[in-house]
């Protein structure tokens, strides 16, 4: 622990810290807003969301259509579109920390992840990498990252500035459109069917320690800034959920289906309670155990979204984003349970869950409404959130000491 | 009072907790009846849609042809839904309890003919045929469409169909005289319509038993329909469903409009639309009594 308290002050105390930390600190309004926007809109005014179903809403609303509409504008410009912040935050910070003029910087960076997300299509118009633009964060903050190196390498304050710019510009330009193309050869991967392949294909023993593995790939890459291959929620078209469902519907009860360990069973059923890495319980460990009065306000704001698994708040507000203390909790919580929830279903104490449950339902209620109402199975997730608040508890103690030491140590220099 | 409001808050979460567990305990119970009831559900209808010009009783004859000679519990219900141009369903008959394969009719107000009223016919019968699965609860059926019935049946499977392809399964379809390329006799010109279901061919289900009916009053028509264009159904459908089949009817009644009441395509659809059980029914009665004799 001590260990991991040093190198922690010493991460903290970096230049690419700094710039990260001031980036997303200008993110989390916006994505704050975007998270609430997006939750309002999923789970409360689409028809086929959780709060939607349970209360009728899109049949007694007034304008729920439109109010949908806005909120899902919203909810692309900001959450969907983050990358785009991330460039512009990144590539501005940069070159303020090495103290040059950032404004041009920024733009600099918007500019080289707008061409490297963009697709040509057919009709001419704009058209952007819609999966760039939300998952790759963790791209646009290297891309703004280098923008601003070269805008500070190649721009003299000294001299007038104007044609200066033209220099910079055009090899970052010229970089990006390479960088496009490159990933335009890359194509996209397609994770999440393969997972439906693989765990019908496999024996139960394979499909668990691949579906544990991908869970944990999910979360490092999610700490990254980075999609993982597991969807935010369940989903239930793929052939297993599906044959799953249909031997529940067969049977009357879903105690003996075919595939027990899937994503949907241990995954988004009991390791994503908050979004990924459980943060609904690093959450109730903040308000429990942090000092920091900015975590527990961030937090507090966060528990809205995070109650229909929308963690985007605590993500940039903590921020949870390479946070190297944070990662360990945040891997282990999600294992853990996993890990859990696989023994009981491999005793045959709880059932699978295998019926369907709406969009933005409650982490822990999935297990609850997809076993169709196990009462073990929702008792059971409310255990492992407590025991998630214990995995985080040290975590969130050692968080509040970093910032302590590293804040005494700037006032010492 | 920090103290308090703290307490005040949890309090608060945990009623809101307990509320949601007993609603969504309640609507997942629901939920999983009505899935239930759905899966182990017996019924698999036939559905049909008339031409342009055609009323929902377009099909009377056909299904009192289909009936005939068949004792009354194996008889086939008849049910019609008339979609008129506000979108409203009006329902006429309903269906007798223990019959598994009843025939349901949907016709529209606006029956006119031409692509733009196609698609339009198909989206409306996309709301008949959500309302129809909500109350009937079936998971697969069949379908038939005459004329340009048969157009609206690839374009709602080309567009609308995938949205109930987890739940509800197209079993067999046919479509008879359907002019797949309107009075166009080459597929050298293909019309827009042609060309927009050939390009959304990837959409039709692949599970389907597919029978393509043309009706040959001349050697390349029905006398309204080029056989050509009927034909050119297989542009669409061959190589994507499970089988394909064209049949030509000539002979008596291959007349475009009287090809419903045509004794061939009813025997057609007796033979490959109509599920077997309700027809085996029969047999195995029969051998019952042969095994009473003995």
């Amino acid at each position: 622990m001590d260990r991991l308290l040093r190198v922690s002050i010493r991460v903290y105390g970096s230049k690419a810290m700094l710039i990260l930390r001031d980036t997303l600190k200008v993110m989390f309004p916006i994505m704050l807003l975007g998270s609430f926007a997006e939750v309002i809109k999923a789970a409360f005014l689409t028809p086929t969301g959780f709060m939607a179903t349970l209360f009728n809403i899109t049949k007694w609303l007034p304008f729920h259509r439109d109010l949908a509409w806005s909120m899902g504008v919203i909810f692309h410009c900001t959450i969907d579109m983050i990358a785009l912040y991330g460039a512009f935050g990144a590539a501005y910070y940069t070159a303020k920390v090495y103290g040059r003029k950032s404004a041009a910087a920024g733009v600099a960076g918007l500019l080289s992840f707008l061409i490297i997300s963009y697709q040509p299509n057919s009709s001419g118009m704009p058209d952007f990498n819609p999966r760039l633009m939300s998952e790759g964060m963790l791209l646009s903050l290297i891309v703004g990252y280098l923008c601003g190196r070269i805008m500070v390498k190649l721009v003299n304050v000294k001299k007038d500035e104007l044609f200066q710019l033209i220099k910079p510009v055009s090899i970052i330009i010229i970089f990006s459109a390479i960088v496009n193309m490159i990933l335009g050869l890359i194509g996209r991967f397609e994770i999440p069917t393969y997972v439906a392949s693989f765990v019908s294909q496999h024996t139960q023993i394979n499909a668990l320690f691949y579906v544990l593995g991908m869970g944990v790939l999910t979360n490092l890459l999610s700490w990254m800034a980075f999609g993982g291959p597991f969807t935010n929620s369940p989903t239930f078209g793929d052939s297993v959920s599906l044959s799953n469902m249909n031997a529940a519907l067969k049977a009357g009860s879903s105690w003996n289906v075919p595939f027990k360990f899937t994503d949907t069973t241990l995954y988004h059923s009991f390791a994503n309670f908050g979004g990924t890495g459980v943060v609904l319980a690093l959450i109730i460990a903040i308000l429990i155990f942090s000092k920091k009065v900015n975590n527990r306000k961030v937090s507090k704001w966060a528990i809205f979204p995070a109650i229909f698994n929308n963690n985007y708040a605590m993500m940039l507000g903590i921020p949870i984003l390479f946070n190297p203390i944070l990662l360990i909790p945040f891997l282990l919580a999600p294992l853990v349970n996993m890990i859990l929830a696989a023994i009981l279903l491999a005793l045959h104490w709880i059932p699978a869950a295998a019926y369907p449950v709406p969009a933005g339902t409650p982490g822990p209620l999935i297990a609850f409404i997809g076993t169709n109402g196990n009462w073990l199975a929702l008792i059971f997730g409310a255990f492992l959130i407590c025991l998630d608040v214990l995995i985080y508890m040290p975590f969130v103690k050692l968080a509040d000491q970093v910032v302590e030491k590293a804040g005494d140590d700037d006032e010492e220099i | 009072m920090k103290k308090f409001n703290k307490w005040i808050w949890t309090g608060i979460g945990i009623l809101i907790s307990i509320m949601l567990i007993v609603m969504s305990l309640q609507w997942s119970r629901n939920n999983v009846d009505d899935l239930m009831k759905w899966h182990n559900s017996k019924m698999s209808p036939v559905i049909m849609i008339p031409g342009s010009s055609a009323t929902v009783n377009r099909f009377d004859t056909l299904v009192k042809k289909l009936n005939k000679g068949k004792a009354l519990k194996n008889q086939h219900s008849l049910v019609k839904v008339r979609v008129t141009n506000d979108d409203k369903l009006h329902i006429t008959g309903q269906i007798r309890q223990g019959d598994n394969e009843p025939i349901i009719v949907v016709g529209f107000e606006n029956n006119h003919d031409g692509y733009s009223n196609i698609k339009q016919q198909a989206r409306r019968f996309n709301i008949a045929f959500k309302a129809l699965a909500n109350e009937y609860k079936f998971n697969n059926f069949k379908g038939i469409g005459h004329s340009n019935g048969g157009l609206i049946y690839t374009a709602f499977l080309e567009k609308y169909y995938s949205s109930y392809s987890s739940k509800i399964t197209i079993k067999r379809l046919m479509t008879i005289g359907s002019p797949y390329n309107f009075n166009e006799q080459s597929v050298h010109h293909k019309t827009q319509m042609l060309s927009d279901f050939i390009d959304d061919w990837k959409n039709i289900p692949k599970n389907i038993d597919m029978y393509i009916v043309a009706g040959t009053q001349t050697y390349n028509s029905d006398g309204l329909v080029p056989l050509g264009s009927v034909v050119a159904g297989k542009y669409i459908y061959q190589g994507q469903v499970k089988h394909f089949t064209t049949v030509s009817v000539s002979g008596s009644d291959a007349q475009h409009s009287d090809l419903p009441q045509n004794s061939q395509i009813i025997d057609l659809i007796n033979r490959y639309i109509l599920d077997k059980t309700q027809n085996q029914q029969n047999g195995r009665k029969n051998d019952q009594s042969i095994g009473n004799i003995k």
